[in-house]
C-alpha cells in the first residue's frame, strides 16, 4: 500500500498505522477513557441527512468562506496539533506548506516542533497560533510577542485542557516526548526502521516554543499527560482570557467551547471567534460532539461571532451538514494527520485535495454553489 | 445454487455474485462514500410498522394501478439502468422481455446496451425512456425523437447526476466499461469463466443508443465516473428539464427529486410525476432516504403529480408501506440486476413474479382489497 491507493480518510489511516511505531500511532489515533465521545463525534453526522435540490447550474462552484476576517479557498482548515515532527520528519513544515498551496488555514500548535518563525518565513497564506497558559507568564508572553513578531493571523486560546485527559492507549504504549524506548514500545520502532532512521537523522526533536523556558518537553521524556498536568496554569479563568485577548490585540479565539454560556461570554470578552470542540475527544470523555451541539451555539452567537465546527470530520459531505447548521467553517486534526504520516507534504497535498473534491461533489449534488446557500431547509434530523 | 434456489433479494444477490466478476458485481452491490445512504434506503423501511385490519373478505385483490399514463398490474417497475450486457449476455432484451410478461412499465436508460428501436420491437408493453442530459445537447433532441417514433409510453429525466458520485468500490476493482482486464481484475474474471466466455462470444459491448454520437464509453475502456463527468453537463438546470418536458409532450418524470421546493417546481413545468430517489445510494452520500422523504413530499404535492418512491424496497412490505405513505408506486434497481445476472431472463421474471406474489400476499394479510385502502391509518412510525 503507498499514497497512491488513498482514496479516503481510512485509507489515510491504515497507511499512517503502517508507517509509525505503535505508540506514536496511537497517539494520533486514541482518545479518552472509552473513547464514547472521539466515536460520537463522527457518528453524529449520520443521525442527519442532507435533501439536494435539483437543476440549479452547478458547473462552477466556490468553496471560498472567511473567517477572522480571512479569505479561505476552503471551507476547513488544518486544527492545530502538537508533535508534528514525530509523525513525519517534516512536520509542520509540510503541513504548513500543503495548507499554503490549498489557500486555507493552518493551525500551529504551541508544542510544535517548528518555530513559528520559521513558518512564517515559509508560508504567507492565513496562520493560526494555538495558546496554552503556562504557569509560567514569561512563557505565555513570549509565546505572544514571538507568534505576533511572526504576523501570525490568530491567537486561538486552548480552554479544554486545563489537566490531561485519560489517553488509556497512551499508558499501554508507553507514549512519551520524546519516544522513550521502552521494552514494549521497542519491538514496535524495529519494525518500523524508516521512521526511525529519519526521527534519528533529519534534525534534533525540539519544541522550539518552551524550550528556553523548561526541560520538560525537550531533552527530558515527558508524557503528554504530564506536560499538561505539571506546566499549564489550572487557575486560568476568564479574566485571564480576557487579558490575553486584549494583549494580543487581534483576531483571538477560544479553543474547546461548548456551553451557549461560555460561547457569550467569549463574545463579552471580545473574542472574533469560538471553535465548538472537544478536543478531538481526547480530554473529557462523554461530553457531548461538536456537531450535536452546534445548533444551539449557532443560535445563540453566530450572528456576533464566527463558530467553526472541529473535530470528526472524515468525509466532505461531513463538513457539508455542520457548514448547514451554520458553523463558518469545519477544522479538523486527524483529517491530516494521518496522511502527514503516510507521506509527508505529498500525503496532506493529497488529503486536502480529496476533502476538496468530496464538497465540490457534494455541493454540485446538493445543488449548491456557494456555502452560504447551505442551510438548516436543507437537512433532516432522523426522528428519535 | 441455482435460480431455483432463489426465493428473495439476498438470494439473487448471491447468486449473482456467484455469477459475475467481482469488479462487476461490486458496480451493481455498490454505494457512494460510507454507503450510509445506500443501507439507510433500506433500513428506513424497518422503523415503520404495519397495522392490519381483519375479516375483510380479501378472495379478490385487486393490485392494479395507473402509473405515467399506463395501467400495470401491480405497483412496482424495474427502474432504468444502465449496461445490461454487463450482467448478462442477453442485456436489456432479456429485462425487456421479462418485464413485458410480468405486466409492469419497462424502463430504458440512456446508457442501456440495447437500442431504442430494437427494444420498441420486443416489449409491446408500457416502456419508460431514462434521459441523461448531455453536454451534446443535439443528442437530447435526437433521443427524445426516436423514443417517440419508437413508441415508447413515458420519459423520465434523471437529475441527481449532475457530477459522478464517489464510488469507491468501483476504484478499488477497477472497474471499466467495456471491462479492462487490469491485473487485479484478471484473476476475478478468470474464475468466472462462464460470464467471461459470453461477454467475448456475444456481439461486442457498447452504448447502443449514445454510440453514434460520441466515441466516449465505446471504445475507449472508460470508467463510468470519467463518462459522467465528461459527457453529463452539471449546468443542467430547470429550463432545460421544461424543454424536454415540451418536446416530449407526454407523460414526463423528474428522477432524483428530493425537496419539496423542487417537486413544486416539476408541477410548474409540466411533469406527470417524480420519483423520490437518490439514484440508490449512489451519489450523494449522506442525503436522505427516500422513504423518510416520502411524507414530506406527498403532503405537500401529492394531490398534484404522481409520487413515485424508488430505492431501497427489497419486500412485498416494502411497497406496501410506501404506498400507505402515499407513493403512487414503487421503482426498484439492484433487485432485478442481481436477477438478470443470476438467470437472465428466468431471473428477471422470477423476481418479479415473486415481488407480485408478496404484494399480493401482504395485501391480503393487511386486510386491503385494492392500493386506495392502503393510507396512513395503516401505518406507524416507530420511534425507537
Ligand atoms: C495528535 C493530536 C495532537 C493534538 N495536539 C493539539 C494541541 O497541541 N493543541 C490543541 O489545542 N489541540 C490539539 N489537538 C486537538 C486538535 O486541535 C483538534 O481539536 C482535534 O484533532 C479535532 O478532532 P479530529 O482529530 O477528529 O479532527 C490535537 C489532536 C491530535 C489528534
Ligand atoms: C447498476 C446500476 C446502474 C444504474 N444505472 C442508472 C442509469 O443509467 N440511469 C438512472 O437514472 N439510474 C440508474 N441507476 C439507479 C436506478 O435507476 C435506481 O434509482 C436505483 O437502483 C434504485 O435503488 P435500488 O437499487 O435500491 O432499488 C442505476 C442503478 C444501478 C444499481
Amino acid at each position: 500500500m503507498n499514497l497512491r491507493d488513498c482514496h479516503n480518510f481510512y485509507d489515510f489511516r491504515e497507511l499512517a498505522k503502517k508507517k509509525l511505531p505503535s505508540p506514536i500511532f496511537h497517539y494520533i489515533d486514541g482518545a479518552a477513557d472509552d473513547e464514547i465521545t472521539y466515536r460520537r463525534n463522527t457518528n453524529a453526522f449520520n443521525d442527519v441527512d442532507l435533501v439536494p435540490n435539483v437543476l440549479r447550474g452547478v458547473e462552477n462552484v466556490d468553496l471560498s468562506v472567511t473567517i477572522f476576517g480571512k479569505k479561505l479557498d476552503l471551507p476547513f482548515y488544518c486544527a492545530p496539533t502538537a508533535l508534528q515532527r514525530l509523525f513525519h520528519y517534516d512536520g509542520e513544515r509540510a503541513v504548513g506548506k500543503a495548507a499554503q498551496k490549498f489557500n486555507t488555514m493552518f493551525g500551529v500548535s504551541a508544542l510544535a516542533t517548528v518555530s513559528v518563525e520559521e513558518i512564517s518565513s515559509i508560508i504567507d497564506t492565513p496562520k493560526m497560533f494555538q495558546f496554552y497558559f503556562h504557569k509560567d507568564r514569561g512563557l505565555n508572553d513570549s509565546c505572544l510577542e514571538r507568534a505576533k513578531a511572526a504576523k501570525f493571523d490568530v491567537m486561538a486560546l486552548t480552554v479544554d485542557t486545563i489537566t490531561g485527559g485519560n489517553r488509556e492507549r497512551d499508558l499501554k504504549t508507553g507514549f512519551t516526548s520524546p519516544p522513550k524506548l521502552t521494552l514494549s514500545s521497542l519491538y514496535s520502532f524495529a519494525t518500523k526502521p524508516m521512521w526511525g532512521i529519519n526521527y534519528l537523522t533529519k534534525g534534533k526533536f525540539e519544541l522550539p516554543h518552551l524550550q528556553d523556558y523548561v526541560k520538560e518537553g525537550t531533552s527530558t521524556n515527558t508524557s503528554i499527560g504530564n506536560y499538561f498536568s505539571t506546566m499549564l496554569d489550572q487557575s486560568m479563568n476568564w479574566n485571564d482570557a480576557e487579558k490575553l485577548c486584549s494583549q494580543w490585540g487581534g483576531h483571538f479565539a477560544l479553543k474547546g467551547v461548548m456551553s451557549v454560556e461560555d460561547a457569550k461570554k467569549a463574545v463579552d470578552i471580545g473574542c472574533t471567534g469560538i471553535m465548538v470542540s472537544n478536543h478531538g475527544g481526547r480530554q473529557l470523555d462523554g461530553s457531548r460532539s461538536p456537531f450535536d451541539q452546534l445548533a444551539e451555539i449557532v443560535d445563540a452567537v453566530g450572528d456576533k461571532i464566527d463558530v467553526i465546527c472541529e473535530g470528526g470530520f472524515q468525509r466532505g459531505t461531513h463538513m457539508l451538514k455542520a457548514l448547514s447548521i451554520g458553523a463558518k467553517a469545519c477544522s479538523g486534526g486527524r483529517l491530516y494527520l494521518y496522511a502527514l504520516a503516510a507521506a509527508g507534504q505529498a500525503g496532506v497535498e493529497r488529503a486536502l485535495n480529496q476533502y476538496r473534491l468530496e464538497i465540490e461533489r457534494g455541493m454540485k449534488l446538493m445543488g449548491c454553489t456557494k456555502i452560504s446557500e447551505l442551510s438548516r431547509n436543507n437537512l433532516r434530523f432522523r426522528k428519535k | 445454487m441455482n435460480l431455483s434456489d432463489c426465493h428473495n433479494f439476498d438470494d439473487f444477490r448471491i447468486l449473482a455474485k456467484k455469477k459475475l466478476p467481482s469488479p462487476i458485481f461490486h458496480y451493481i452491490d455498490g454505494g457512494s462514500d460510507d454507503e450510509i445512504t445506500l443501507n439507510r434506503n433500506t433500513s428506513s423501511f424497518n422503523d415503520y410498522d404495519l397495522i392490519p385490519s381483519v375479516l375483510n373478505d380479501v378472495s379478490n385483490v385487486d393490485m392494479s394501478t395507473t402509473v405515467l399514463g399506463e395501467k400495470i398490474d401491480f405497483p412496482l417497475f424495474p427502474a432504468a439502468t444502465a449496461m445490461h450486457k454487463l450482467y448478462h449476455h442477453e442485456g436489456e432484451r432479456a429485462s425487456a422481455k421479462a418485464v413485458e410478461k410480468v405486466g409492469t412499465i419497462f424502463g430504458l436508460s440512456t446508457m442501456s446496451t440495447v437500442s431504442i428501436e430494437e427494444i420498441a420491437t420486443i416489449n409491446k408493453g408500457p416502456k419508460l425512456f431514462q434521459l441523461y442530459i448531455h453536454k451534446d445537447r443535439g443528442l437530447t433532441d435526437n433521443l427524445l425523437e426516436r423514443c417517440k417514433k419508437a413508441g415508447f409510453t413515458s420519459m423520465c429525466l434523471t437529475v441527481d447526476t449532475v457530477v459522478a458520485g464517489n464510488r469507491e468500490r468501483d476504484r478499488r476493482t477497477g472497474f471499466t466499461t467495456p471491462p479492462k482486464l487490469t491485473l487485479g481484475s484478471l484473476l476475478s474474471f478468470a474464475l468466472h469463466p462462464g460470464w467471461t466466455i459470453n461477454h467475448l462470444i456475444h456481439e461486442k459491448f457498447k452504448l447502443a443508443n449514445i454510440i453514434h454520437m460520441t466515441q466516449k464509453g465505446t471504445s475507449i475502456d472508460k470508467s463510468v465516473i470519467d463518462y459522467i463527468n465528461e459527457q453529463f453537463d452539471p449546468a443542467m438546470n430547470w429550463k432545460d428539464a421544461e424543454y424536454c418536458v415540451k418536446k416530449w409532450n407526454g407523460p414526463f418524470a423528474l428522477k432524483g427529486v428530493m425537496s419539496v421546493e423542487d417537486a413544486k417546481k416539476a408541477i410548474d413545468i409540466g411533469c406527470t410525476a417524480i420519483m423520490i430517489s437518490n439514484h440508490g445510494g449512489r451519489q450523494l452520500d449522506g442525503s436522505r432516504a427516500p422513504l423518510d422523504q416520502l411524507s414530506e413530499i406527498v403532503d405537500a404535492v401529492g394531490d398534484k403529480i404522481e409520487v413515485i418512491l424508488d430505492g431501497g424496497a427489497r419486500r412485498g412490505t416494502h411497497v406496501l408501506k410506501a404506498l400507505c405513505l402515499g407513493a403512487k408506486a414503487c421503482s426498484f434497481g439492484k433487485g432485478y440486476l442481481f436477477a438478470l445476472a443470476a438467470g437472465g431472463q428466468k431471473g428477471v421474471e422470477k423476481i418479479l413474479e415473486n415481488m407480485k406474489a408478496e404484494i399480493n400476499r401482504d395485501m391480503k394479510l393487511m386486510g386491503c382489497r385494492n392500493l386506495k385502502e392502503l393510507n396512513r391509518s395503516k401505518i406507524i412510525y416507530r420511534k425507537n
